[in-house]
């Protein structure tokens, strides 16, 4: 049996038995070395940025935000604001996005919800976050990571008591701002136990079964779910290497990703279903020259749905540099419940049912329900909402600097999350929320329907964005606006979807400029949106 | 001294880049926008940044990448790169 830990005491751990992080590609701007850094060195920065936090007059349950792409820098901060007794906030981070007015301006949405005291990002976000401060009152610093690492720390008490000082299991140990919509902002809260009950069973025998012999590679974003706990934390609760490639060098050259778990011997990695599919479309013969993935022994698929001929492609595409089917290991999981809920038995083929894969049975400790739309128990290969409980249940939604909806008293979670349990295990097949999933990220049809709203031309609150599955199975993306007045049908599409382009770099498939009254609205003045997307689909509307 | 056939060079190597990552039919003209025109989405923008790294053996820094919205500014960014390389 593992114990619990919290994350400052996994860290410590950690620091004595001399594995740490390699950081692809992550060195200051311009540079482009690969630096290492020891779990005690991590250990020792972080320390520096908890003194550092604390000098800022941060005190114990104050929120920190995180909105950083580089990976030393979010975990260094991570850890810090941790061991101080600070909650991180993990917010979506500028990346490449194309309009940084406008990020500033969503992420000051954030920031209020989050209640944050202090925003820690890149130097260009601090430089342009002046215009949005006002709409954060309680938001005293804006600080790059640069600054806050060269930063006094606080002069009170030494090192060590800083640590005691440290969270206990029961206290949030991070929240994350990636499940609610921008427009309405939901911080899932999660607590020392939550996150390490998770950790534990993935890492257990019913998991990954980690061992002394595992090390991993990532490129995932550290802002999302399976990228921070699947690959970062799981290693460093269980004292493992780990190897980080920034996103973009992934989307890039994919091929950077097989080559990494090469050159290091990697054993565990995982990825969403799409991007096996680009390993498969757009790595080349030459690419995989001295490539072996004879190590890669869990090739971990989760995050969105899981297309049983991409991961087919996968193992034929690159069986003849090493890589074996009985690798993969489907799962089923959600930030609400830490990150993973299920997964195939390891060292399995994938098992199918149709395109759907097998992502196995709960994790032990960890129950499983499908449930009617009254909530009641539905028999086996019947569809209905995944509902999860267990250690890993969040403890709540965060808004305005404290849990504000908390689990519900029966501890299952709804998950939205449309699936049937066949011989135990599980098969996802949808979804009961509107999400609209692309390339693995997730899309609250409310931000872009908000994010049009202004545009003149268009009527206010009666814009309708929902995802529609092509034959592929890829959600595409359709509009439905009602015009105000006489601008021609064409340049109002045009305009919905530069604006869509600029905000959250996705193309809208189908702008349908419809009649006033085409979009109907709920007695409490949302719009219809399951509505609309059902005439839409009958072909009633466009 | 700008040379006139890298520049319509790079115009044609960018075009046929264009439509060797996108996955619809499109006939790309220089005022049109990836995502909203073109219909890219932001990982096709970042596959057409490797393609035009390989096709003209440049280096597109990534922090570039934001500022290129329109074809007329990818072909701009690499007629830069294009021309710095021949400088160099």
């Amino acid at each position: 049996m593992l114990t619990l830990r919290t994350l400052p005491q996994a860290l410590r751990d950690a620091a004595g038995r001399g594995h740490g992080c390699l950081f692809i590609g992550a060195a200051s701007p311009g540079q482009h070395a690969d630096v290492h850094r020891t779990y005690a060195d991590l250990h020792a920065a972080a320390l520096g940025i908890s003194g550092a936090l604390r000098h800022m007059g941060l005190r114990r349950g104050d929120v920190v935000a995180l909105a950083l792409d580089d990976a030393e820098a979010f975990l260094t901060v991570l850890y810090g604001a941790s061991m101080a007794g600070v909650l991180p906030a993990s917010l979506h981070p500028p990346g490449a996005t194309r309009d940084l007015e406008s990020y500033c301006g969503l992420t000051a949405g954030v920031l209020t919800a989050s209640g944050a005291r202090a925003l820690v990002t890149s130097g260009r976000v601090v430089e342009r976050f002046d215009h949005a401060r006002h709409a954060c009152p309680k938001l005293d610093s804006v600080i790059s990571y640069d600054e806050l690492a060269n930063r006094p720390a606080s002069p009170g008490p030494p090192a060590a008591g800083a640590e005691e000082d440290g969270p206990a299991l029961d206290d949030l140990a991070f929240v994350q701002f990636t499940s609610g919509a921008t427009s309405e902002p939901k911080g899932v809260a999660l607590t020392h136990r939550n996150l390490c009950e998770n950790i534990n069973a993935i890492n257990g025998p019913h998991g990954l079964a980690t061992t002394d012999a595992d090390s991993a590679v990532s490129w995932l974003p550290l802002h999302h779910d399976m990228g921070l706990v699947g690959m970062a934390l799981g290693p460093l609760y269980a004292a493992r290497p780990a190897v980080f490639l920034p996103t973009h060098t992934f989307v890039r050259r994919p091929a950077e990703w097989l080559r990494a778990i090469s050159r290091h011997g990697a054993t565990v990695s995982f990825a969403p279903n799409f991007a096996y599919d680009l390993c498969v479309r757009r790595i080349r013969e030459s690419d995989l020259e001295g490539v072996d993935l004879s190590s890669w022994r869990v090739a971990g698929c989760g995050a969105e749905p899981i297309h049983a001929p991409t991961l087919s492609a996968f193992a034929d595409r690159f069986r003849g540099v090493g890589f074996r089917d009985t690798s993969f290991l489907p799962g089923y999981g959600l930030a609400e419940h830490v990150v993973a809920a299920t997964f195939a038995p390891r060292g399995r083929p994938l098992r199918t049912d149709g395109a759907l894969v097998s992502c196995g049975a709960p994790l032990p400790g960890h129950r499983l329900r499908i449930a009617d739309e009254e909530g009641a128990d539905l028999p086996e290969r019947e569809v209905g909402e995944i509902r999860l409980s267990g250690p890993s249940v969040m403890k709540g939604y965060f808004e305005r600097g404290a849990v504000a909806c908390p689990r519900p008293d029966d501890g299952w979670l709804r998950t939205g999350d449309l699936g049937y349990l066949a011989d135990g295990e599980l098969y996802v097949c949808g979804r009961v929320k509107d999400l609209i999933i692309a390339n693995g990220r997730k899309i609250y049809p409310q931000d872009l329907e908000w994010g049009v709203d202004e545009l003149s031309g268009i009527r206010r609150g009666r814009t309708v964005a929902f995802g529609t599955a092509d034959a592929n199975g890829r959600d595409r993306l359709v509009m439905i606006v009602e015009p105000t007045g006489t601008v021609e049908a064409e340049q109002l599409a045009a305009g919905v979807r530069r604006r869509v382009a600029d905000l959250y770099g996705l193309f809208v498939d189908d702008v349908v400029v419809a009649p006033g009254g085409t979009v109907g609205r709920t007695s409490s003045g949302k719009v219809q949106r399951a509505l609309t997307r059902a005439r839409y689909e009958r072909g009633e509307i466009g | 001294m700008r040379s006139l056939s890298i520049l319509m060079d790079v115009e044609a190597g960018v075009i046929e880049a264009l439509k060797n990552v996108s996955r619809r039919p499109i006939q790309p003209v220089p005022a049109q926008d990836l995502i909203a025109d073109l219909g890219f989405d932001s990982l096709q923008v970042l596959e057409l940044v490797a393609d035009l790294e390989d096709r003209f053996d440049i280096t597109i820094p990534v922090t570039a990448t934001p500022a290129i919205r329109t074809v007329a500014e990818v072909i701009a960014a690499v007629s830069a790169l294009v021309e710095a390389r021949a400088g160099a």
